[in-house]
């Protein structure tokens, strides 16, 4: 049990970025490479409100969600709106190179030591189904479950979000019925990284404020959302704590060192048996 | 043969020049550098750049050219240069040891492609990219063999069929093999199999109604593609005598795809200038430190949003502008060409009997039957959502019907997918024309022939006799077919820069091309303007009297009486009338449901109707005018 709840906590965080990658995915059909590190830029900006200025942990998920915020609209502004419905993957590119340039900041400005920070709950223990976990990995255990389904509700009751799926569709509809397409993937694009931005500071504490962080989650979070279906945030969910979940338990039971074979294993076998993922929408037409 | 000679200016003939020339030029110069007095720093240099660029070759050829974004070449490089390691450790030569790692590649980068036949662009890139982080696992598991995290230490010098090759026969070697492998990329891409490629990249659709296995292509593409980076691996391993797995991490995947963008993914010789690039920029800095991350990925946006053809890419857009001015001059002459005689074509009788397709609760096509006999043209009308286009994919073989029939000459096709439909003679074209960018009229005409008529891999490498036989043949067979549409003039011009109406009849030229037992049209008059429509009325005519059987799918009324032997309109799925236009057009149940107002007006048959709809009531070519 007590394999299973630390694989949990870890597939929180996945679920967390995967809800991230959802957000621009289906508000403007973008994978943005680059959203993990908006959590890494999170953790750090934590470490330095919490650990260095000593302020309480609400400050840091305000300044985290600012940050995330503007540097969602820059990234926008200069790696994908330019790109926009040229059909081509161009963002691979752009995105890609934001996720570095993000990477490099933050190392020009915290250097490459890991920084260890102190969890909501002061680090405490709770006991719960025979399986010990810190209240911080249950907050985030508990975050996951009430943001997919928080974002799940709001893409499919606001307006806001109803126009986003419709902008995803097609494009061109959406902006023939009203639809600022451009407004809509500036704002998700914010939006997502104000969200990851500002959980910084509660993944933190389970990750330490490191500058590769990134570029482990992103793969992971992937395999999550391709686990769960494109788009759907209850399979970001389900999808992210089954690849927490499976790396833990190959972890503890075969060794590490087959954790991510076990994770591509799945990968592959959710795709070729189900390419749309557990939960995604499969499109019948083709011509 | 029709003589191109559209665009003659300077620039267009500078574009036209071969390029392997200079490039062989450059690589036999690249190899004489040692005895050029260059010092063993610089040959080092060289070495690596040219290491780099065969990974990068390999990624162009999978991602520039086939579109697929298999991102897991640094795990075939890291493959490549394990498997070339352990056995020149045990005492193998490179005779054998090369092929071995190119052969060990190509299995990585199938098993690393194979998610993307299911599933296309991110999903492929990101499955793929995770391969790059089991290089380390990987490692490990078998470290006896690899050393594990630590490496693998004590690679001995290389040697070729028994002699030990000193530094300069290592430098030849590895030069020799990237100028070999740009040779065969070459000749792979210039050929009818490089257009193959670049139907893939444009659409699957459009390959799988050409005849195209889409998997087989795509795997194809990804073993060709990892071929260069497992010979660069076994390079890389033997060029320093030592191999750790954290050399072949995702930093490097990164570079790589930025040489890719910045030399110009879809071309030939650009990834020697990306790698030259990197390697003599952002890769001399150890592991990209400090500023040089933030650096690169500037680079890569920079490079991403404004040079998506890379350096190579702006060098021939520049050229092919400055030929634009005489090719728009010469475009614009559009003389009345006299169409050739049409060949006869061996249309078959096509049969729906029964047919019924659900999309989850709702019936598209319900308990439909029609034949389409052999030099008649068969017309399909009916409102939007009346489920036309739905049976022309049941016909080609995109959708799977619910229940029903279809026969070609009196043969059921139950079950086959859409290549295999292809293969049995049923050509179509599409209401939005798919026309694969960067390739002349001629060449995607000439792909309608890929399957009809196969050139081996080996004899296109080679350009053997075979090769140089078909390509003569694809040419002739794809003149002829634009002539028979009036448009050979326009054999190597650019395709997909020509207006609608006439990428609409390249796309009829590519559908005769394939010698079709069946040809589909779907709205081939939508977009076209009076003058068109009549040339295309003229285009279907003909067909029809060279004994083809033509399905026609189309809203404008007026073409449709014009052309058409039977017409059969649906509504909501199912077949409310049939019969010649004559009846049609007087039939109580269709002036309710389709033509509205429109029977008022309705246009004499034969060939003037045309002439009254098209001036007349234009915006009736689409039904939900007429109703209101």
């Amino acid at each position: 049990m007590l394999t299973i709840w630390s694989g949990l906590a870890v597939g929180a965080i996945y679920v967390l970025v995967a809800i991230g990658f959802n957000i621009m995915f289906v508000a403007s059909d973008t994978f943005n490479f680059a959203q993990p590190q908006y959590l890494m830029l999170g953790t750090f900006v934590s470490y330095t409100i919490v650990v260095s200025l000593g302020m309480p942990l609400v400050v840091a998920l305000v300044v985290g969600g600012v940050m995330g915020f503007a540097v969602g609209v820059l990234e926008d502004w200069t790696a994908i709106r330019p790109l926009s419905g040229t059909g081509v993957h161009g963002e691979l590119v752009t995105t890609v190179g934001w996720s570095v340039i993000m990477q490099g900041c933050v190392l020009l400005l915290w250097g490459s030591a890991p920084h260890r920070i102190p969890g909501a709950g002061s680090d405490s223990v709770v006991t719960l189904l025979g399986g010990r976990l810190s209240v911080n990995d249950l907050v985030l255990i508990a975050l996951a479950v009430g943001l997919s389904f928080g974002t799940h509700y709001w893409f499919t009751h606001s307006k806001l979000g109803i126009a986003g799926l419709a902008a995803s569709e097609d494009r061109q509809a959406a902006m023939i019925r009203g639809i600022n397409v451009n407004r809509l993937s500036t704002g998700a694009c914010a939006v997502a990284g104000a969200l990851l931005g500002s959980l910084g500071a509660v993944v933190g504490p389970k990750t330490f404020a490191v500058f590769t962080l990134g570029s482990i989650l992103v793969l992971k979070a992937f395999v999550a959302l391709a686990v769960g279906g494109f788009g759907s945030f209850k399979g970001a969910l389900i999808g992210g704590f089954v690849v927490g979940v499976v790396e833990a338990l190959v972890g503890r039971y075969l060794g590490t060192e087959f954790a991510n074979l076990a994770v591509f294993g799945v990968l592959i076998g959710v795709l070729l048996l189900r390419p749309q993922g557990l939960f995604g929408q499969r499109r019948e037409r083709v011509v | 043969m029709i003589a191109s000679g559209t665009s003659r200016s300077w620039a267009g003939v500078v574009r036209r020049l071969p390029r392997w020339p200079v490039a062989l030029a450059a690589g036999v110069l690249a190899l004489a550098a040692p005895w050029l007095g260059f010092g063993s720093d610089v040959l080092r240099q060289v070495v690596l750049v040219a290491i780099l660029a065969l990974v990068i070759s390999g990624l162009n050829l999978s991602w520039g050219y086939a579109g697929e974004l298999a991102l897991g070449q640094v795990a075939m490089y890291a493959v490549g240069a394990y498997v070339g390691a352990v056995l020149t450790m045990h005492d193998i030569d490179l005779a054998l040891a090369l092929p071995a790692s190119a052969a060990a590649a190509v299995v990585v980068g199938v098993i690393s492609g194979a998610p993307g036949i299911r599933l296309g662009g991110w999903g492929l890139a990101m499955s793929s990219f995770f391969l790059v982080l089991l290089v380390p696992d990987a490692a490990e598991i078998f470290e006896p063999e690899t050393g594990g995290l630590n490496g693998l230490s004590g690679i001995p010098q290389a040697k070729l069929f028994g002699t030990e090759l000193g530094e300069t026969g290592f430098y030849l070697l590895v030069i020799g093999c990237l100028v070999v492998w740009l040779a065969v990329m070459r000749n792979i891409v210039t050929s009818r199999q490089g257009g193959l490629l670049r139907v893939l990249r444009q659409s699957g659709v459009l390959a799988a109604s050409l005849g195209i296995g889409v998997s087989s292509a795509k795997l194809k593409a990804y073993a060709l593609g990892a071929i260069p980076a497992g010979v660069a691996g076994c390079l890389f391993a033997l060029l320093d005598g030592f191999i750790a797995p954290d050399y072949f991490g995702l930093t490097l995947m990164i570079a790589i795809i930025a040489g890719s963008v910045l030399g110009g993914s879809e071309s030939v010789y650009g990834c020697v200038v990306g790698a030259a690039l990197l390697q003599l920029g952002p890769m001399q800095v150890t592991a990209f430190e400090k500023y040089a991350l933030v650096a690169f990925g500037a680079f890569l946006v920079v490079g991403g949003v404004f040079f998506s053809g890379g350096i190579t890419g702006l060098i021939s857009r520049g050229l092919r502008l400055l030929s634009r001015r005489r090719a728009v001059a010469a475009a614009g002459d559009r003389r009345p060409a006299v169409p050739s005689e049409m060949d006869p074509i061996p249309g078959e009788l096509l049969e729906v009997r029964a047919l019924v397709k659900d999309f989850g609760g709702s019936r598209a096509v319900d308990d439909l039957s029609l034949i389409a006999p052999a030099g008649q043209v068969t017309g399909l009308i009916g409102a939007n959502g009346s489920g036309k286009t739905t049976l022309l994919n049941i016909i080609s073989g995109f959708y799977t019907p619910t229940s029903g029939i279809v026969a070609i000459g009196g043969s059921e096709l139950a079950g086959s997918g859409p290549h295999q439909r292809a293969r049995r003679g049923v050509a179509r074209t599409f209401q939005t024309p798919l026309i694969p960018a960067s390739s002349t009229v001629a060449e995607v005409v000439a792909s309608a022939r890929l399957r009809r008529h196969h050139c081996g891999l080996i004899a296109t490498i080679l350009r053997l006799p075979a090769y140089r036989r078909i390509r003569r043949a694809d040419r002739a067979a794809s003149v002829r077919a634009l002539g028979v549409l009036g448009i050979a003039h326009l054999a190597d011009e650019p395709a997909s820069s020509l207006a609608l109406g006439t990428r609409r009849l390249v796309e009829v030229a590519r559908a005769l091309a394939a010698e079709p037992a069946v040809l589909l049209l779907d709205e081939p008059a939508s977009g076209l303007d009076e003058q068109e429509v009549a040339d295309l009325a003229g285009v279907i005519r003909r067909l029809r009297d060279a004994g083809a059987t033509v399905l026609l799918v189309e809203h404008n009324f007026a073409l449709m009486c014009a052309v058409s032997d039977r017409i059969h309109v649906l509504e909501s799925g199912r077949l409310i009338a049939k019969g010649t236009p004559e009846e049609v057009q007087h039939d109580p149940a269709v002036i309710e449901s389709y033509l509205g107002q429109l029977a008022d007006v309705a246009p004499e048959t034969g060939p003037d109707a045309l002439e009254v709809a098209v001036s007349g009531n234009r915006a009736d070519s689409s039904p939900g005018a007429g109703n209101d």
